[in-house]
Order: C-alpha cells, then structure tokens, then sequence
C-alpha cells in the first residue's frame, strides 16, 4: 500500500503540505510562545513597541514573585481534582447516553435528543444567577463539588458520543453480542468502550481545557484561598492599576503547562487506539 | 433518651444565646468582650486592585488571635459583578466588601443589604477624615453610612519636564501651577507644546472630557433619577464642549489610556502632561522604567481640581460578625494603616491628619527626580468642594458620551449631532 | 414500535425462567420481545443521569429565565410583572438589531471558515506519509488551551490601531491604510472573527479527526488501488463518511456563533459594552443584566436568543443534512 502511496503524492504536494501545516502551526504557537517571552521578562517589556519576541532572563525571578502572591500548587491541585472528576464523570454520562440514543430504541428517543441540544442554547451568562442561588440554597457554595456539578451538563458530549458510537459500531457487532448472552452494560463496557477510545480522548481533552480555563463560575462560588481553582488564584494576582505583566503571565503561563502535558496523555490515547495498519 | 432530650434543649438554647447575641451586637457589654477572648471568628473580605489588605489582614490577626481574615482579590468589575450577584441572591456575601466610588449607587439603591456603620458606631470616626469623600459614604438623607473612606483618587498634572523644556515651558512643579492656573491658561501651554514640538499637549479625549467633568458636583443624574444632561448650563455637555474645543485646537492625542500605545507614549515621552489622579503614581513607576526622572507633579487650576477613583469598605448585612467586622475595618482605614497602604500600593489617603505626618509629606519620590509629590496630591484632596452624586447608572451613560467624543475625534463627526445622540441612547438607558 | 412495546406488557411473564431453555421458534420470538423490552429500559436508564443532573441545575436556571422575561428587575428589588414590555423593548431597539447583525456577520467571517478548514486539517493530519503528526496535532489545538489573558493581550497588541502595530504595519507593505481595529465597523469585526477562527478550528479539527478515525479504512485501500487521489478521496470518501460529525459541528458552531462572546469581550476590553461594532447579542443581554441590572429586559433578550438560534440552527443542520441523505443505518 504504501509503494502505490508513493507514487500518487508527488514530492511537491507533499512539500506544500509540510509548508502549510507549518505556517499553521507557527500561527498556532505564537502567543504559547510569547506567553513565555512575557512570563521571563519584566513588566515593561509588554508595552515595549515593537514587541519583545525574545525570552528574557526573569523566569524564576518572575515565578518566585507568583509563588509568593499565591498559593500556587495548591490551587493547580484543585483545578486537577475538578477537572479530572468533570472529565471522567462527563465521559461516563456522555457515552452511555449516546450508546443508548445511537443503539437502543425507545419512545421518545428524538424528543429527548432534541431536548438535549435545546439545554445547549441557553446562554450560560444569564444562568449565573438562579445557579448561584441553587448551589448556595444546597449548602454547595464555597466547595468545589459546587464548582464541578455545573460542568457535568454537558449535551455535546452526548452528542459527540452519538454520532460516533453509531458510526464506529455496527449494528451487527451489538446483536452478535446479545445472542452471546451479554447484557447490556457488558456490552457497552467491553465491546463499545474500547472502540470509542479515539472519542474519549477528544472529548476528554474538550472537556478538560473548558473546566480548567473557566473563570466566571468559579470565580462566583469559591471564596476560601485554599479551594482556589487555578484561575480564580491567578486572579488574585492582576489588578487594574498597578500591573506587573511579567509576574501575571509566569503564572498564566505554568497554569497551561498542565494542560499541555494533559493534552499530549490524551493524545496518546488517541493514537495508541488506533492500530498501527489502520492509520492511512 | 433523656439525655437526647436535654441534649437538644442545651443546643436549641445556646443557638439562641447566639442568635441573640448576634443581634443585639450594638450594645456590647463588657462580658461580651470576655467571651469573644475565646471564640474564634473568620472574617471574608473581598477586594478589588492592588491594596496590600493582605499584609494588614495578617497583621490585624496577630493583634487579634481570635479573628482570621480571609482575603480575595479580584478585578473591579468582576469583584463587583460577584458581590452583586450574592446580594441578589441572598446568600454567600462576604462579611466586608470594598465598593469602588463608581459602583457605590447601585449598592447605596439597596442599602438594606448593608449594615448602617453608624449604628456600629462610626460617627466616633467621622472627623478623622475628608468631609466630601465621608459624605460620599452616606444616603441622600445623611442618617445611613454604607462604608468607610479607604483610599481617594485627587488629581494632579503629570507633565514630562524634558517636553515641556523642548517647548519653551517652566519646568519646575511650583513655576508650572503657578503658569498653568486657570483652563485658559491650560489651553495656551497646550498650544505652545504643540507649535514648539508638534506632540499632543494631553494623551486623550477622554481625559480632555474627564478636566471639568470630575470637578463637577451634579453630572448626568440627580437622585430622583432624572436624566440632566438636556438642561441648559449642564456640567457634562460644559465638559464636552470643553474637550471638543481642546480636541479641535489639535492639543488632543489619541492614546486611550491602559492601551499598550499609551504606555509607550508613557515613557517615550510622546505626549506632554496628563490629567492623573494620584494612583497613576504607582502605575508609572512599575511600567514606565524608561522615563525615570522625567515625570513631575504639579498642582491643577482650581476649576479642574477633583477626584477620580478610590472606594469604600461595606458590611452586607448577612454577615453573623458585624461588630468584629466593624472594628477590623475601623482599623483598617485608620490613618496610621492608610500611611502604611499609602507607602507600600500607593492608596492615597483619605485622612487629613495623614498628609502632616513627616513619612508622607518628605516622602522623596526618586521617580519624580526627587519631587516630594505627595504634598501636591494632598492640597488637590483638600480643594475639593463636595460630594459628588453619580447615580446606578452612571458608568453606562458616561461611556455613551464618551463615545460620542471618540467618534468626534477619530471619525470627525459632528459634535452636535454626536451629543444628541449620546443623549437619545443614555435616555433609552434609563427606560429598563 | 409502540404497538410492539404494548404487545409485549401482555407477554412480560414468565419470560425468564423459560428463555433458559430454548424452545424453538416461538421462544426465540419471544426472546427478541424481551431483548427490546431490556433495551427499552437500558436505554431509559442510560441517559438518565444527564436528565437528573439537568433537573438539578439546568431546568431552574431555565424557567428562572423565562419568568423573569416577563418582569422588571434590577436583581435587588421585589419583581415586578410588566407583561410582554420587556420583549417590546428589546425588538424596538436599534442596538439590539445592530447586536444581531454583528453576530450574524462574524459567525460568517469567523465561525463558518473553520468547518472547512477543520476538515482539510484533519485530513492531512491523518495522512500516512506525514512526519511529525504528533506535534502538529498537538500545535493547532494549542489556541485552545493558550490561557484568554494571553490571548486578550496579544491580540490587542497585534491589532492595535496604531500605524506602527504589527497587522497594520504589514497591511502598509501592501500599500492598506492603517486599519482602526478597536472602534471601526468593518476593523473590529474582522480583527474579532480572526481571533474566534484562531482559537477554534482546531478544536473543530480534533472533532474531525475523531470521525475520520471511525471510518473503516478498507474504503480508503479501495480508493488507492482504484486509483483515486487524495483530493478525490477527501471528497468522495471523508467527507460523506464524516456527515454524522460535519452534522455535529454545524449544530455546536451555529450555537456558539449565535452566543459569541468572550472573544469580543476580550479584545475590546474596556470598551467592550459601550461601543456597538462588534456588540454580540449575549453581550447585549450581559450588558443589560450587569451594567444596567434589567434583568427582565436580559432574560427577553435570552429568549429572543433562543429562538433565533433554534431557527439557525434547523435551517443549518437541515441543509447539511439533507443534501445527499445519510449513508449508514443511523437514525439522524
């Protein structure tokens, strides 16, 4: 396969391909890139015209100052705690879900899918409010259950599910499986789970970024220091006036790390489903 | 189950006990100081900006073992946004909040969600502080208090002394205030500035528009409401003009300031003075590195001398500590901790009795070539005449005029029919 | 299928005891009866914890909204009922059809290129010749997680409305007068779109890639040996198979096109609810309900919002879905 491969993309079609896809990624890594360049140099370097582009020689300078403002791991731990819960609990409730709409029938099923997508449209912002009054009338405020419970709502991934279970998982599969005497949940934890892998992933790592980046509804319930999420401590670092850029990004900028790190397991987990052959 | 019974009626009892005692915290009685030796209180603060409450926070704990107070800090708007959103829920609002002065009508429309800190006792304090910034503090009716004075924003020129040589101009801050004492005289140095060196006298519309608004006592609403900008005489529409004139002699520059070209211009020297309050002080110094020694501070003509930011510190009423949150904050805004918050963030205070301690008055400032600034800031504070009311919704309909000028100045469109409309979308404001 | 599940009340008894020993036709019949009745109830079951999560926070917030469509108030106060005024309101101001119009246009200039580019990276992202997958892969989804703050202040760098700014600086090398990116109709809007493209195609792209990965690869070595290229495999073979995902993508990105907002929020900055070039609606509901504490007016807003976005997003699916009807036995 490979020896026809070869004779149908011409070198120049590759060439161009890597030259897009670098140009992409360049465009993409940027501002991580420059991130960087501010979270080592001082303040004034982020007003300097034209732009500082190289990294300076502040960035455990810059870091200390962080670590001195905030109780930096600590806050890093409990973004870790919710975001990992929100993510395993949202894979769990998204892939059932969308096993059951993808291959069982039941009444009403396209009511309650439709229903579904219609919680996607309500504009978060003007939910603030009333949630806010639930998790402080359920004794939740001020606890990170009360930070994850709102991110466990969460349609696409049931969607997301859907689609691709019914894709990826012949029909055929499932009776062969009945007939064997599965049940159901066997069914799902033996034959769909380890198909839908490169699903989880995605959705994983989907769902992990937005509850790590969220602010607003973090920042709204958590009021004690020691369950400061990540983005609630970094708050605690900027103010309007008296802004010093270098400490502000050395946090913002050791906050995504993480997030890389996290990105690159799932992304493993993506490729290592995927077996060797298959991949064109 | 006798004893489970007993053992209710002693926890029913002494939940009242509490309850009582959580009420009745105005008349304190010296066996209620006895008791508090040992029960242990967390007080949530919330603040908004650079403060250093933390520091005192701290020290404040250790004066007072019994108290631990939990600080958290945030953006103004989003601090103020969370505040609300408590309120109006009910529930989860802090023991102390600060109120920046813009913000404060919205909250002072709903002062039963507030403690009235002068049944907390805070008449005893009352002289310590600016009459105009304390007054700021109370409702229409002067018999209810929602916060006490923290830091106030008293403005002053900041002028860069090497433009102003390059164009023929006094550079020392006391020849300075005394060329630049009257508007008419603020217009001619700006076109001296000009001529001499072809860069912007000021940095921006707004601060043009900001010269005579923040002097003035009645702006865009009155406290019924009532929308004032159409009456004859209006301070706003005196302000805009006044920016509109000064935008027309071409003295006006366009850098917006926070912007990253302002900065720069900051420190290149691009333009020659601004409008600041005494805050911008700090922000200079940590982001202005390349103009030390440049900057000086003089004293403004009397008609522009006014406020420009500084806040408040309220107790919600859902706080079970009010009397422990009251003497905290008390303590906090002191004049002896508004030196300390003025020498380490630059707050700059609002308790006279500040400005002739000698740690503020030769406090050198080696950003400003040694100019000792602080004593401009405090004449500045003490010109000023009186409390300013700006109504819930002032900042919105600010922007919408502010905008106005914007797109006079950068798309050259017609002040007139700019103010009109500005005035058409602020009353369009009002109606929700 | 609700004939069958009444038929099947009638034969519920007896059903486990007798299916363990296999009685010829009529058991086996009667064994699919109850295989489908299991089914009924797995299926019930499984999407049951989203329904009792949404019952718990989701459904409140919701008839909260649309109460307080109907009412006056600044969030403090008691309510106030004002019937159908605050709808009046909303539909009789400019600015709200301005917000519309602002929305619709940047969903265009940055939400929809993303569909299409999302779907040629995840194709050559999945190419076997291709070096380095990992790191590209890892690259166009780093926007997604690069922190809003870093993002905000870049962007406001580059786009800054000084002629010396980086974009404009380049759009001078093409002879283009300096754009005015942070108070001009068309300078916003587009500044705005390209930060919205940015950030999200890739992860419009790791959706896709997903999808390709469903897709049985046995099409593809047909294709090769049938001597199809790959921009012919792109077009008869990835895209059709990726319908179901092409579907999903259209549904997510209409509905957060239509409630587009901490992008502009953002970039603008301090100005972000004042000025009205690039003002979405969510900003405009935001602004009611948080700078003008109107709430009521808010929730209309929302309402409005909700049918709007109901509406694009039928038409939306429906177009996508409709032409060429779906491959594979899945009931869309």
């Amino acid at each position: 396969m490979s020896g026809l491969e070869k004779r149908k993309s011409t070198p120049v079609s590759r060439i161009l391909i890597y030259v897009l896809l670098s140009i992409v990624s360049l465009f993409s890594l940027f501002p991580f890139y420059w991130m960087f360049v501010m979270a080592t140099s001082p303040s004034s370097a982020y007003n300097s015209i034209p732009p500082t582009i190289a990294p300076g020689s502040l960035l455990i300078d810059n870091f200390k100052k962080v670590l001195d403002k905030i109780d930096f791991f600590q806050a890093m731990w409990n973004s870790f705690i919710v975001c990992s819960i929100v993510t395993i609990v949202v894979l769990f409730i998204s892939s059932l879900a969308g096993f059951a709409f993808a291959k069982f029938k039941f009444r009403g099923k396209n009511i309650l899918f439709t229903a579904i997508l219609l919680t996607m449209i309500i504009p978060p912002q003007l939910g603030l409010i009333p949630q806010y009054f639930l998790i402080s009338k359920a004794g939740f405020l001020d606890t990170l259950p009360g930070v994850m419970i709102l991110f466990f709502l969460n349609p696409l991934g049931i969607f997301l599910m859907r689609q691709y279970i019914s894709e990826s998982i012949p029909d055929e599969l499932i009776e062969a499986a009945k007939l064997d005497g599965c049940s159901n949940f066997k069914i799902y934890r033996s034959i769909v789970l380890p198909i839908i892998l490169p699903a989880f992933a995605t959705l994983g790592i989907i769902v992990f970024s937005a509850a790590w980046g969220e602010f607003l509804w973090q920042f709204t319930v958590l009021r004690d220091p020691e369950k400061y999420t990540i983005q609630v401590a970094l708050a605690q670092l900027s103010n309007t006036q008296n802004v010093d850029f270098g400490m502000i990004l050395s946090g913002v900028f050791w906050a995504t790390v993480p997030l890389l790190i996290i990105f690159l397991l799932f992304n493993r987990l993506f490729i290592s489903s995927i077996t060797e052959g298959s991949v064109k | 189950m006798r004893s489970l019974k007993k053992l209710v009626a002693i926890g029913l009892s002494t939940a009242l006990a509490f309850t009582l005692a959580a009420c009745n915290n105005n008349e304190k009685s010296s066996s209620d100081d006895v008791e508090n030796e040992d029960k242990q209180i967390t007080l949530n603060f919330w603040t908004f900006g650079a403060t250093g409450y933390e520091e005192l926070a701290k020290e404040y704990e250790k004066e007072n073992p019994n108290v631990k107070i939990k600080v958290r800090a945030a953006e103004t708007a989003e601090h103020h946004d969370a505040l609300f959103t408590a309120l109006s829920a009910g529930s989860g609002a802090p023991d102390i909040s600060m109120l920046e002065i813009d913000q404060l009508d919205r909250f002072k429309a709903a002062q039963d969600r507030f403690e009235n800190l002068y049944d907390l006792g805070a008449k005893d304090i009352k002289d310590q502080y600016l009459d105009w910034k304390w007054s700021t503090g109370e409702n229409n009716k002067r018999d209810f208090l929602i916060g006490l004075p923290t830091d106030i924003g008293p403005k002053a020129l900041y002028y860069r002394m090497d433009v102003f040589e390059e164009a023929g101009l006094p550079t020392e801050p006391d020849e300075v205030a005394n060329l630049i004492s009257s508007p008419q005289a603020f217009e001619e140095a700006g076109l001296k500035v000009k001529e001499q060196t072809g860069k912007p006298f000021i940095d921006s519309i707004e601060m043009a528009f900001r010269a005579y608004l923040d002097a003035a006592e009645e702006t865009f609403l009155n406290p019924e409401g009532e929308l004032l900008l159409e009456e004859d005489g209006n301070a706003v529409k005196n302000a805009y003009d006044y920016a509109v004139k000064l935008n027309e002699l071409g003295i006006v520059g366009k850098f917006e300031m926070w912007s990253p070209e302002w900065a720069n211009a900051v420190n290149k020297g691009e333009f020659a003075a601004e409008l600041g309050a005494g805050w911008l002080k700090g922000w200079m110094e940590g982001n202005a590195t390349e103009a030390i020694g440049k900057w000086r501070v003089a004293t403004l003509p009397s008609e522009f001398a006014a406020n420009w930011g500084g806040s408040f510190i309220a107790i919600p009423k859902e706080t079970k500590n009010a009397k422990e949150a009251y003497e905290f904050v008390e303590w906090l805004v002191s004049p002896d901790n508004q030196l300390k918050s003025f020498q380490t963030k630059g707050l700059f205070p609002s308790a006279p009795s500040v400005y002739e301690m000698d740690e503020f008055k030769n406090n050198e400032d080696e950003f400003f070539g040694g100019q000792a600034t602080a004593p401009v800031f405090a004449k500045a504070a003490q010109d000023i005449n009186g409390a300013i009311y700006k109504g819930e919704k002032y900042f919105p309909v600010y922007q919408e005029v502010l905008n106005a000028l914007k797109n006079v100045q950068s798309k050259g469109a017609d002040p007139e029919k700019e103010w009109n409309e500005a005035v058409k979308r602020a009353k369009d404001l009002l109606n929700r | 299928m609700h004939v069958e599940s009444n038929k099947e009340k009638v034969r519920k008894k007896g059903d486990m005891s007798t299916d363990l020993v296999p009685r010829k036709k009529k058991v086996r019949k009667r064994r699919y009866r109850s295989e489908e009745k299991k089914d009924m109830i797995s299926g019930y079951l499984y999407i049951a914890p989203f329904f009792i999560i949404f019952s718990l926070v989701g459904l409140y917030p919701a008839l909260f909204s649309i109460y307080l469509g109907f009412q006056k108030w600044n969030g403090l106060s008691p309510m106030e009922f004002v019937g159908l005024s605050n709808f009046k309101i909303v539909l009789m101001d400019p600015l709200f059809w301005k917000s519309v119009y602002n929305t619709i246009v940047m969903g265009i200039m940055g939400t929809a290129p993303q569909l299409v580019f999302g779907i040629i990276f995840a194709f050559l992202l999945n190419l076997a010749f291709l070096k380095f997958r990992n790191f590209f892969r890892v690259t166009i989804f780093m926007p997604y997680i690069t922190s809003m703050v870093a993002v905000a202040l870049i962007f406001s760098v580059l786009f800054s409305d000084h002629e010396s700014s980086l974009v404009n600086y380049l759009l001078s090398l093409a002879g283009v007068d300096p754009v005015n990116w942070s108070s001009s109709e068309w300078g916003t809007k587009m500044a705005i779109s390209i930060m919205v493209f940015w950030r999200w195609v890739g992860y419009n792209t790791i959706i896709y890639l997903a999808g390709i990965q469903s897709i049985p690869n046995d099409l593809y070595e047909a294709a090769t040996i049938d001597g199809a290229n790959k921009f012919q495999q792109l077009i008869y073979i990835t895209m059709p198979m990726l319908k179901p995902f092409i579907i999903l993508t259209v549904f997510t990105s209409t509905v957060g096109a239509l409630q587009l907002f901490s992008e502009p929020t953002v970039f603008l900055g301090n100005s972000a609810f004042t000025r009205d070039e690039a003002m979405t609606i969510v900003m405009y509901l935001y602004r009611d309900a948080f700078k003008l504490q109107s709430f009521g007016t808010a929730s209309a807003t929302a309402i409005i919002l909700l049918v709007l976005i109901t509406v694009f997003a039928v038409i939306n699916t429906t177009l996508i879905a409709g032409n060429g009807r779906k491959k594979r036995g899945e009931n869309a």
